[in-house]
């Protein structure tokens, strides 16, 4: 589902946040992405979501070749990407409803439609009973529980998340990998970048690890739940 | 794609354009100082190409009574009375190819009281200041040239001795037909170059619109809006200010032409022209309208380019 070969991401301003990167998602599969402050796991990410372009090697999103592809086709692929913001990216002046549903909109689907989904999302994420609220009136894990019902509504195949517990409470931040690790079982590929290592242990899934730009260990999620027993 | 497959996407593509539509002017309408602002700017330099262009259609209008317009006035001495008078004009009306017809002092008072308005300043005259006047109508014959028959008729009229002044209406129609020619490439001009004048303010507003919405513009982005979909509302809103300011460009410019045209068809109508004010008509109306929404779409569409081609350039979109 999600390929890097020998991947390289120098910026603008001459620092390298990606060195030579190279691994492989299958789909359906659940991923944790791991390393310090400035590892490079948001510029991965941002990579997948043709947010940024490589500049070596080859990122591969469902069989799309992204280093080949103009700019403006990157609306495609992120129409197939759900992606969770660790600042959550709501619009402060619209309701939690017409937050969810932008992806619909943008789809074009039926108002009927729209109300199906985005309030199944919502219940999904145990948030149906503030539809009309402003996500200004939410508190932090709420706003996120949203961005997730936004990330979800348009039933993307990959679902990508950086640092989705950057300020939940433990308690919070378990249930949400629970939720993730729900969706990954209706088949949502999920690759979830964190540097909470307890709770990434405790999920007994694969794990990458970077490290100054480059991809360190790649650890079968087997080896994971061995670790916790 | 299968014909329902079409189908489908054709009506979700026309759901989201009418969405976008009635959005905008819901945005538009909410901002009402700015938008009204923006909207009188356009209003007013819409209809002063438009007010022009009724002007010269108007004096278009007033070409096509040229035989009128080929008359001559001849002024007599003023020590000419009226029995020399009336013999100059039957000496003229017997000419080939003129027709002519006296006019006393008191009759010609009488047409200018009427028609200046100008009546209590007149009284002020103890005598009739004015001459006997005749008017020639020349009266071409087949196939010759209305000119020739004027300036013919002139020449002969300037060495009667009774004679003090020959005006020729044939020499105001060139110069109204130069004024004319004039006149259009004036419409022509200044349409260029406040159709443009339009489309810079709006497009002006419209990145004001866009900058203070970047925020959305790049959540949009990042969930996977294309620039269709963002351009969209901006497009509207760019349409929704020409109209608007088209709109009043017409009514600024009826409501001139309601104070001008009383006054000006009884000016008119005392040189003998029975004159009706030219307007645009539905057709005209329809067709600034159009031209107006056409530029707001133009002005709006190269502000959110620009800006959506910023954003798009890789990696500018905001960081998280
Ligand atoms: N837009 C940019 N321009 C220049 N350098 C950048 C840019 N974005 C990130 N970097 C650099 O690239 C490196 C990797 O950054 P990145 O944001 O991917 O790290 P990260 O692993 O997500 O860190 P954190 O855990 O703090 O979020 C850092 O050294 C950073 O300074
Ligand atoms: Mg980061």
């Amino acid at each position: 589902m999600i390929t890097f070969e020998r991947v390289t991401k120098q910026y603008e301003g001459g620092s390298t946040a990606l060195r030579d990167v190279s691994f492989h998602l299958d789909s359906g599969e659940m991923v944790f992405l791991t390393g310090h402050s400035g590892a490079g796991k948001s510029t991965l990410l941002r990579l997948v979501l043709m947010l940024e372009q490589a500049t070596r090697g080859q990122v591969l999103v469902d069989g799309h070749n992204l280093s080949r592809m103009p700019m403006r086709q990157a609306p495609r692929i992120r129409r197939n990407v759900g992606m969770i913001f660790q600042d959550h990216k709501l619009l402060k002046d619209k309701t939690v409803f017409d937050n969810v549903s932008l992806p619909l909109m943008i789809a074009g689907l039926r108002y009927q439609d729209i109300r199906k989904r985005v309030r199944a999302a919502l219940d999904k994420v145990g948030l149906l009973s503030k539809e009309k609220s402003w996500p200004l009136t939410l508190s932090g894990g709420e706003q996120q529980r949203v961005g997730i019902a936004r990330a979800i509504v348009g039933m993307p195949p990959v679902l990508l998340a950086d640092e989705p517990t950057g300020n939940l409470d433990p308690e919070l931040s378990r249930e949400l990998f629970g939720l993730f690790r729900q969706l990954n079982e209706q088949g949502v590929t999920v690759l979830i970048a964190s540097h909470d290592l307890a709770l990434i242990r405790s999920m007994g899934q694969r794990v990458l690890v970077l490290s100054q730009g480059m991809l360190v260990d790649d650890i079968p999620g087997a080896d994971i739940a061995g670790a916790r027993a | 794609m299968s014909l329902s497959g079409v189908r489908r996407r054709s009506r979700s593509w026309g759901r989201r354009q009418l969405f976008s539509l009635f959005s905008s002017l819901g945005t538009l309408l909410s901002h009402r100082v700015g938008t009204l602002m923006t909207v009188m700017v356009l209003g007013i330099a819409m209809a002063l190409p438009i007010g022009l262009y009724i002007t010269v259609k108007n004096l278009h209008a007033l070409d096509l009574q040229q035989e009128q317009w080929g008359n001559l006035t001849v002024f007599l001495k003023t020590n000419v009375g009226e029995q020399q008078a009336r013999a100059l004009q039957r000496t003229i009306d017997q000419e080939p190819g003129a027709r002519a017809e006296a006019i006393s002092p008191e009759a010609g008072m009488e047409q200018f009281r009427q028609a200046s308005g100008f009546g209590q300043a007149l009284d002020m005259f103890e005598e009739n200041p004015l001459p006997w006047v005749i008017v020639v109508t020349p009266e071409p014959a087949e196939g010759e040239e209305l000119q020739t028959v004027v300036l013919r008729l002139e020449a002969w009229l300037q060495q009667r001795e009774e004679t003090d002044l020959v005006q020729v209406d044939f020499k105001w129609l060139q110069r109204l037909a130069g004024l004319l020619e004039l006149g259009d490439a004036l419409v022509s001009v200044l349409t260029v170059l406040f159709s443009l004048a339009a489309v810079v303010v709006i497009s002006n507003t419209i990145r004001m619109d866009v900058a203070n919405r970047s925020e959305e513009i790049q959540v949009l982005s990042l969930v996977g809006a294309g620039n269709g979909f963002i351009r969209q509302p901006f497009l509207y809103s760019g349409f929704w200010y020409g109209l608007l300011g088209a709109l009043l460009a017409l009514l600024l410019f009826n409501l001139c032409l309601y104070f001008i045209s009383q006054p000006l068809e009884r000016l008119l109508d005392a040189y003998g022209n029975s004159f009706t004010v030219v307007n645009l008509g539905v057709g005209g109306f329809l067709f600034v309208l159009l031209c107006g929404g056409l530029l707001g779409f133009i002005g709006a569409w190269i502000s959110v380019q620009r800006y959506l081609n910023q954003i798009n350039s890789s990696g500018s979109l905001a960081r998280f």
